[in-house]
């Protein structure tokens, strides 16, 4: 069974707007903020493989696995940083850091 | 020659070159001993080109400006007007350095001095000996470069500073009108050189001819310090004295007079030039003679003589008597020289004491002074037998001679000017020189010793002053040396008859000898004293008016200084002040609030930051969707 392009293309939307809203709604935890990317990325890889399917090339899947390391590497990062933060401050709360300004 | 022509002019600049980067290394002795040096090299070069001399010869010495069909290479121009002027200048100048090394005896800053001295010697050879107008124009800036910086020499002091700053700028006035007669020349004759422009009066219009003189003249009176740019002049005083006497006397003031005798082949084919050069020798003369009638500043006196003097010069060349111009210049170098040379002596002497009234019985302190300052005077008043009566005597003959309403009229303002002259001659060494009889004056301090190097120099050009009348006796008399070899240059050879000639003579020296018992008369044996009395009075408002110059600063401060500052002042505070900066100010201040209000987003919130972050994207897909359907 092949799913249309056109049914992929909504689902993508829709997830990349859950994790847009999640990203820019939910700014009492770090953490949910690193999940509302996660889910805009996996969006955007879903696309990539929608795209290398519909036009029959394979560019789009190695994009979506290159994505997928990219990711890994990222979240590692993030989740240390977290650790690090929660150290300093003791909150989690996105806007508690705001040392950039000064 | 060629050699010899060279030297004439490198040897100077090389003198100042060696002072100028060895000179603080050296003793004081070589320093002097450079200077002098080099000047008494050029004299010996001057001397052998004059050996050597035949025709006049142009020599070729390197190429300078060459592109297209202009050409100014550096030529020289050798012939007897140049050559002669080359011998005097190298000569005066010679016996004024020596002068300056007892005169700067006490001065620190020598080096500087001589330096100088040596760049203006070398700056007015080129001027001289140039054979384009380019090289002459870089001659005559050098020596206007050089006048500034030697007349504000003691800069130190704000007067003398702005002493030279204004003889730079006066004469600037007049440079600029022989800038442009240059490039006009060039522009209708397509040549630079000076002998080529000589011949070719004839292929131009008359107007086109008038006008270039007229821009001539505009440059002699700058330098020349004619009417109306001789403010600059008796200001100049405030340099050194061997610095006045040297720009008095060889290198500056008859850069101007030079310049219209050099190019009076061209100009001379246009009358009204030649009229309006005359009328203004013969104005100037009158103007500096009357103004020196009551100045008190013996440098000035002295100063405005030399405006009074330089003026028959111009009166000569107007009348197309270029050997009468030429003699009474170089004797004229001679005895002005002479005079600043002892009034030097004399300011020394009473410890810089400058105001005629305050000196008196110096005949007897300083015989040495007393008497080349005699000799000087004689030759400046015009006594026969001195040289000054001849080159005056030759300049009012050819006055007569032209004939006419115009000429005539400049004849006897050139008596008249005759008469002050010995007058203020003789005022100036009566008061001077003359006894003290009161005891009042008996607090001054006694005089000083003269360096004998200094006195010792005013001696050959007492001498040459007095036996100057030889070079070129009047045709009556024998034969001229000066006119026959001079006689290339004169615009018609015709002569007066003997007898009115004689005629002519026995008025001068009448003239003369009346304005000397005048003198006398005024200020000889007892009247002195009283005419001293008198000036501590308030003087008569035309004792006041000659005093001050007939005005003529106050008229152009009021004429051109005035607007000028207002202008400024407009200009400052209006236009650059109320426009460009305030406007400057107010963008400063409108970027200094926007970046503030900017500021306020950045207030650290990273979920502000990527709202915004969201929003953008957002704008720039919608823009994208709109844009690309």
């Amino acid at each position: 069974m092949i799913v249309p392009f056109t049914h992929l293309l909504v689902l993508a939307s829709i997830l990349f707007s859950l994790g847009l809203i999640c990203v820019l709604v939910w700014r009492s935890n770090i953490i949910m903020l690193l999940i509302g990317i996660e889910i805009m990325l996996n969006a955007a890889m879903l696309l990539f493989v929608a795209g290398s399917n519909h036009w029959g090339m394979a560019d789009g899947q190695v994009f979506a696995l290159m994505i997928m390391a990219m990711t890994s590497a990222e979240v590692s990062l993030a989740l240390a940083m977290v650790v690090y933060l929660h150290r300093r401050k003791r909150t989690v709360n996105v806007d508690e850091f705001s040392e950039l300004k000064d | 020659m060629k050699t010899a022509l060279e030297l004439i002019i490198l040897l100077p600049f090389l003198g100042a070159i060696v002072n100028i980067l060895l000179g603080r290394a050296l003793p004081r002795r070589m320093v002097e001993l450079t200077a002098c040096a080099v000047v008494w090299g050029s004299f010996i070069a001057a001397l052998s080109a004059a050996v050597s001399y035949s025709t006049p010869t142009v020599v070729y010495a390197g190429s300078w400006l060459s592109s297209f069909n202009l050409s100014a290479p550096f030529s020289l121009y050798i012939d007897p007007l140049s050559l002669s002027l080359c011998l005097m200048i190298t000569f005066v100048c010679g016996l004024i350095h020596l002068y300056s090394i007892g005169y700067m005896a006490d001065d620190p800053c020598y080096v500087r001095f001589f330096a100088l001295l040596n760049l203006f010697v070398g700056a007015m050879l080129v001027l001289v000996l140039a054979e384009n107008l380019p090289l002459l124009y870089l001659g005559w800036e050098g020596v206007g470069f050089c006048s500034y910086a030697l007349i504000g020499f003691w800069y130190k002091e704000a007067k003398n500073a702005t002493a030279g700053r204004k003889a730079f700028i006066v004469t600037r006035i007049g440079d600029v009108g022989l800038a442009i007669a240059i490039v006009w020349m060039f522009q209708h004759f397509g040549t630079l050189s000076i002998t080529q422009l000589n011949q070719s009066g004839l292929q131009a219009p008359t107007e086109v001819v008038t006008a270039m003189g007229f821009l001539l003249l505009l440059g002699a009176m700058g330098k020349s310090a004619q009417a109306p740019l001789m403010v600059w002049l008796p200001d100049a005083m405030a340099g050194p004295t061997p610095v006045s006497a040297q720009i008095h006397a060889a290198t500056m003031v008859t850069a101007g007079v030079y310049l219209l005798m050099r190019m009076f082949p061209l100009i001379g084919h246009s009358p009204d030039v030649a009229a309006a050069i005359a009328v203004t020798g013969a104005f100037t003369a009158f103007y500096g003679a009357t103004c020196a009638l009551v100045e008190r500043d013996l440098k000035r006196i002295l100063a405005f003589s030399t405006i009074s003097q330089i003026g028959y010069m111009t009166l000569a060349v107007g009348c197309g008597a270029i050997t009468a111009a030429t003699f009474h210049l170089i004797v004229h170098a001679f005895f002005k020289a002479l005079l600043f040379l002892a009034a030097g002596c004399v300011i020394t002497a009473m410890h810089h004491e400058q105001d005629i009234f305050r000196m008196g019985g110096l005949r007897r302190t300083l015989p040495a002074t007393f008497w080349p300052f005699l000799a000087g005077a004689l030759c400046l008043a015009g006594i026969p037998p001195t040289g000054g009566f001849f080159s005056k005597d030759g300049i009012l003959a050819a006055a007569w001679e032209q004939g006419g309403m115009l000429y005539s009229t400049l004849y006897a303002v050139g008596l008249i000017t005759a008469f002050l002259t010995a007058i203020y001659s003789f005022r100036m060494m009566f008061i001077v020189f003359g006894d003290r009889l009161s005891s009042k004056e008996e607090h001054h301090p006694a005089v000083t010793n003269v360096p004998a190097i200094m006195t010792f120099m005013l001696i050959p050009l007492a001498i040459l002053g007095l036996i100057g009348g030889l070079l070129n006796i009047p045709a009556n008399l024998g034969n001229g040396l000066l006119d026959s070899f001079l006689a290339a240059l004169n615009a018609e050879g015709s002569h007066l008859k003997s007898i009115t000639e004689l005629a002519l003579q026995g008025t001068a020296s009448l003239v003369a000898l009346g304005g000397v018992f005048t003198a006398w008369l005024r200020y000889g044996g007892k009247r002195r004293q009283e005419c001293i009395s008198r000036a501590e009075q308030e003087p008569s408002p035309l004792v006041g008016f000659l005093r001050a110059g007939w005005y003529f600063d106050r008229l152009y401060r009021f004429l051109f200084i005035r607007p000028f500052e207002w202008l400024s002042a407009i200009l400052w505070e209006r236009v650059d002040e109320g426009v460009i900066d305030d406007n400057l100010d107010r963008m400063a201040t409108l970027l200094g609030r926007t970046g503030q209000l900017l500021g306020g987003l950045g207030n650290g919130r990273v979920s502000a930051y990527l709202l915004s972050m969201a929003a953008g994207a957002a704008l720039i897909i919608a823009w994208f969707a709109w844009v690309m359907p």
